[in-house]
């Protein structure tokens, strides 16, 4: 795993204020090298104000910033060892492609054909070849993101700081570009860190993702963690979809915890399933995916439970039914892949349902 | 324009503007001292008069100087103040860019009168000198108006993906924003020329024994018999000040179709 690798970027308790708003609330984190790191959150939890300490463009109150174990402190953007690729792009447009891609090269004490080959070279990087001397505004949103890239890239960073780099790119335009960046980070071996407000797009590219709330990370962990075993209920409704059934807590006894969910009747749960609690009112939280539907005749080895189908929504490969469960007025969401052969279900319809404790995460 | 109201009014408002302009070529041709109609007969003589007059020609390049070197200066600080205002935040602003924009709404009689004031009780010798002073204060403005929206439409990032890649603010500000604001630039070059080369009141008052090219045409219309030629001056002058208008917008428009702004609107 990724454990052994050394440390690229550190935070210690970084605070940062905008005046009287605490956008950063003493941030704790490290970064490793070579890794595709994500800050995750929703618009204006200080995730963006977060990338730019790195690249240097926003100074932070108090706390230190480590970039390969030097202090940030009193480094200006235009020295630090990052690159970034701007949400708008930022690309020259009264400069050529090449133009854009070579700017950050004028320093260099490099020759004029030595440069022209890493202009050249960036670009194939990205899937550009032969575009160096179109004009940057005549570019499409995915070219002038590769541009943008190969640009940053051609310094061979230490860090490569992305913000929001997909959001202007159309679905299908946006799903390509992330399996390019994979790939494109796997290549060059650069860390990456991703700001994005996409929890999918964080899942589907990074090796760890922290998850931002109101200036603070609240979950740093890689994305099946983060999915299976979210540290509390905000994280767990801002990564996909999760049904939050009440319950309450019968005991506790050697790391296992029984407790009695509405609907699913009494359950134990191990340790790991029961993050640390926050005070809240007790919730059982449970993905659609791990709830199955069991049609007329179908047994389940898993535990079951009786219910009626309230809603029925059909996505293509997929159709979600929202279930009232066994009597109560729990309404859980499941979903069922349209595999041949297997029927979509009516509304009115009463079935059971199996599901398993252990997908069952406890919020408290 | 739904309303055929509405319609005349905007025709008849148009006729109103424009057809004293259109009166000037037409005198400027007639065969004739008398500016009247009926129309005399075709002549070119009056461009030819003017063609031979020394003192236009000296008036001409006193304006020249002026003009030139009001736009220049007037260009140079509006590009320092727009930047500042579009860019930095600082105590007392909107205060400090108001004073800036003030001359706009001061009559210009004042402003020439108090120059005049000022310029005799430190001993300051009215010559083109003068003018050139009159002529920044009240040309900025215009420049820092024009500037605004340029350095308004420059994305922030731009300078910033400069710094990332190494840049300090003095080789960014070169390669980066001065060549993106370049249209706005010309465009303020243009404006405060022909601003400070129509302008009376300042020019007539601080010149001194430097006659310019505004006070001068004032002058020639005591003698009925210069009127001809300067009608034709004043076609040459009218057509002059459209171009440099029309290229002053082209740029302006170029600017923004080139770093993908929006048009908010400018002097034409």
């Amino acid at each position: 795993m990724t454990t052994t690798k050394p440390t690229m970027i550190e935070f210690r308790d970084v605070h940062k204020y905008y005046g009287d708003y605490h956008a950063l609330r003493g941030i704790s984190a490290t970064i490793r090298a070579g890794e595709f790191f994500s800050l995750l959150g929703p618009s204006g939890c200080g995730k963006t104000t977060l990338l730019r300490t790195i690249a240097g463009f926003e100074g932070i109150d108090t706390g230190v910033v480590l970039i390969d174990r030097k202090d940030m402190a009193r480094v200006p953007a235009n020295e630090r060892p990052t690159n970034m690729v701007f949400q708008s792009y930022a690309i020259f447009p009264h400069m050529s492609v090449e133009e854009n891609v070579g700017f950050g090269l004028r320093r260099d004490p490099r020759t004029k054909t030595e440069k022209q080959a890493a202009v050249e070279e960036a670009l194939a990087m990205v899937g550009l070849k032969g575009f160096g001397k179109r004009a940057a505004h005549a570019l499409s949103g995915g070219q002038r993101q590769r541009v943008a890239l190969a640009r940053a890239l051609i310094l061979k960073p230490k860090v490569l700081l992305l913000d929001e780099p997909l959001s202007a790119l159309d679905k299908k335009m946006r799903e390509h570009m992330q399996v390019e960046l994979i790939k494109l980070q796997r290549q060059v071996g650069i860390t990456f860190v991703l700001v994005t407000h996409d929890q999918e797009e964080a899942l589907v590219m990074s090796d760890r993702i922290a998850v931002m709330f109101d200036g603070e990370i609240a979950q740093l962990a890689d994305p099946e963690t983060l999915y299976r075993r979210p540290n509390s209920k905000k994280v767990a409704d801002f990564i996909g979809t999760m049904n939050f059934i009440p319950a309450t807590v019968l005991g506790e006894s050697g790391g296992r915890i029984e407790i009695e969910a509405k609907g699913l009747g009494r359950v134990e749960l191990m340790a790991e399933q029961c993050p640390a609690g926050r005070g809240d009112a007790p919730m059982v939280g449970l993905r659609p995916e791990t709830l199955t539907l069991l049609y007329p005749g179908q047994t389940s080895t898993e535990r079951t439970v009786a219910g009626v189908i309230d809603e029925v929504i059909y996505f293509g490969d997929m159709t979600y039914y929202d279930v009232y469960l066994g009597g109560t007025d729990v309404e859980v969401r499941l979903s069922m892949r349209n595999v041949p052969g297997r029927l979509i279900m009516d509304v009115g319809t009463s079935v059971d349902v199996a599901w398993s404790p252990e997908a069952l995460v406890l919020f408290r | 324009m739904k309303s055929p109201g509405l319609r005349a009014y905007a025709i008849g408002y148009l006729i109103f503007l424009y057809a004293p302009i259109l009166l000037l070529p037409i005198f400027a041709f007639n065969d004739s001292k008398i500016i009247a109609f009926p129309l005399s007969g075709f002549t070119t003589q009056w461009f030819g008069e003017m063609w031979q007059d020394a003192q236009l020609w000296s008036a001409l390049k006193n304006s020249m100087i002026i003009s030139g070197t009001t736009a220049i200066l007037a260009t140079g600080l509006g590009i320092f103040a727009a930047r500042a205002s579009t860019r930095y935040t600082f105590p007392a602003k909107g205060g400090l860019i108001g004073l800036i924009m003030l001359p706009l709404v001061l009559p210009e009689m004042i402003v020439a009168m108090l120059l005049l004031v000022v310029f005799l009780a430190i001993s300051v010798p009215l010559s083109i000198f003068t003018v050139i002073l009159g002529h920044v204060l009240i040309t900025t403005p215009f420049s820092v108006a024009i500037l605004s929206s340029a350095f308004q439409s420059l994305d922030k990032s731009f300078e910033e993906a400069a710094y990332d890649l190494g840049e300090g603010p003095v080789s960014t500000f070169r390669l980066i924003i001065l060549p993106l604001v370049m249209p706005g630039i010309i465009s303020s070059l243009l404006i405060c020329f022909t601003i400070s080369l129509d302008e009376f009141i300042i020019a007539y008052f601080l010149s001194g024994s430097d006659t310019v090219l505004s006070a001068y045409i004032y002058g020639q219309f005591r003698f009925p018999a210069k009127v001809p030629a300067m009608l034709a001056l004043g076609t040459i002058l009218v057509l002059v000040s459209v171009m440099l208008l029309s290229i002053a917008e082209f740029f302006r428009r170029r600017g923004i179709a080139k770093t993908g702004g929006k048009d908010t609107g400018g002097f034409l």
